[in-house]
């Protein structure tokens, strides 16, 4: 499987405080890695790194063949490459859900706003969201806010998806509709996707890989139904016991 | 006491070429001023993760020079009275061009020195107010645009801009309504602007009741016209 992104002894600190430990990891075209762990083991840091919302301190990142710090002048490349959905959703206020999701097409693809509006449409209709397209986010639940989220970010045609805890500031009953929306895109399209997640359902469902940190490194790294069924670490069996593996 | 209306009908024609000339200073001042306040106000936060900066190699330099200089600047124009910036603009300066590079003959007139006054001044204002409102936007919709690949500069005018717009109109209307008052100063260097015009009729006919409720009502008008463009502005945009 080719290589699409790979972290090389990647350090990073926030002052003094480092919170990535010498990260060695290599992710394959088509992967779906789930990335779990307890508070504050440097999961969120993690996938930041990647779309370089953070710069790593030390080591080396590759991304679609983008060497970072070395070509640190094309950071934008390597986040057209990558797409991002966040915890707090953050749509753009001012914005229709048309217009959050053609905007990146039409801004950093160069696409004319009637071929944005296209895309933009197919992917609300794909996201389930078809007559929403001129609504406000604030004029949308939780759940759909994040739909157009994802939608937003797929529209500039990333290699990577990448989900930063995107269900943890729903309600119970909004978790599931953007689950499948991510279930879906790891199916039909065989996108790469890195997924910071407590749902170990997801995991076990549509995970190729699943990672464990803890204090800023990759403490398991394997196949997501075996480690969730037969955990073999005490810290993992124990980190099982308090999140639902359903 | 008499309180004869005609005085004021007489001394109208007057002030309201001073009125004019209040209004010519104030509002080329914000224009410029507005212009020097968004520079130096995204100039202080220059480099930093506010506007989606991720400064690497010479950039680095570059934009804590930029800080610096902006800093400075707000900090200087702040820290002085605008009467003392007036003056030393309109005597100050013309003598230091002379000594500094033999112009004889430099000289700026005192429209010009107030207009250029009002824009420094108001400028290092709206600087903090622009950095303000910058810094009160979301950093997640700043990074949402970033992880976008969307370039600085479209973030800057196409989420950063727009969001940041909204929420700088009512201390911009403070801003501005102060401008419009500190005219008043410009007696000092001799522009015939509204209060050097009632303090001229005034020496000549002694009605100071009648002149200087005049005056204190085309204030009260002009101030008043001026809050409401910028209500009209502030209904007009989307509720951020």
């Amino acid at each position: 499987m080719k290589r699409i992104i790979e972290l090389n002894n990647v350090c990073k600190s926030f002052g003094h405080t480092e919170v990535l430990h010498n990260i060695n990891l290599s992710i394959g075209q088509g992967d779906v890695v789930v990335v779990v762990g307890p508070s504050g083991s440097g999961k969120s840091t993690l996938i930041r790194c990647i779309n370089c919302l953070e710069v790593i301190t030390s080591g080396e990142l590759i991304v679609d063949a983008i060497k970072i710090p070395e070509e640190m002048g094309r950071i934008r490349e390597v986040r057209l490459e990558v797409g991002m959905v966040f915890q707090q959703f953050n749509l753009f206020p001012h914005m229709t859900a048309l217009e959050n999701i053609s905007f990146g097409p039409r801004k950093a693809r160069k696409l004319s706003t009637a071929e944005a509006n296209e895309t933009a449409r197919e992917l609300l209709d794909k996201v389930g969201l078809a007559n929403f397209e001129d609504k406000l986010p604030r004029e949308l639940s939780g759940g759909q806010q994040q739909r157009v989220a994802i939608a937003r970010a797929l529209a500039i045609n990333p290699k990577v998806m990448l989900f930063d805890e995107p269900t943890s500031a729903l309600d119970p009953e909004m978790i599931g509709e953007v689950l499948d929306v991510m279930k879906n895109i790891a199916k039909d399209s065989g996108m790469t996707m890195v997924v910071v997640t407590h749902e170990m359902g997801f995991a076990s469902q549509v995970g190729s890989r699943l990672l464990f940190m803890d204090e800023g490194r990759i403490a398991e790294d394997g196949d997501p139904k075996e480690m969730i069924n037969n955990p073999q670490s005490k810290r993992l069996k124990n980190f099982l016991g308090h999140v639902n593996t359903n | 006491m008499d309180f004869q209306v005609n005085i004021i009908i007489d001394a109208l024609p007057a002030l309201l070429a001073g009125a004019k000339l209040t209004w010519y200073i104030t509002l080329v001042g914000l224009a410029g001023g507005m212009a020097m306040g968004i520079a130096a106000g995204l100039g202080r936060i220059a480099g930093t993760q506010s506007l989606g900066a991720m400064p690497h190699g010479i950039f680095i330099p570059l934009t804590t020079a930029l800080r610096y200089i902006s800093s400075a600047y707000v900090e200087l124009i702040r820290g002085t009275p605008i009467i003392v910036q007036a003056m030393f603009l309109y005597f100050a300066f013309p003598m230091l061009v002379k000594a500094g590079f033999g112009v004889e003959r430099f000289r700026i007139d005192a429209l010009t020195a107030a207009v250029i006054t009002i824009m420094i001044n108001a400028g290092a204002y709206i600087a903090e107010i622009v950095r303000g409102a910058v810094l009160s936007i979301n950093r997640g919709l700043v990074e949402a645009g970033m992880s976008m690949g969307i370039s600085r500069f479209t973030l800057l005018t196409d989420v950063i801009g727009p969001i940041a717009f909204r929420r700088m109109i009512p201390p911009l209307g403070n801003q501005f309504i102060i401008s419009l008052k500190d005219t008043s100063l410009f007696i000092i260097i001799g522009v015939g602007e509204l209060t050097r015009q009632g303090q001229e009729i005034m020496a000549s006919n002694f009605r100071a009741i009648e002149i200087w409720s005049a005056v204190a009502i085309i204030y009260l008008i002009m101030t008043s016209v001026l809050a409401y463009v910028l209500k009209f502005f502030e209904k007009r945009m989307k509720i951020l």
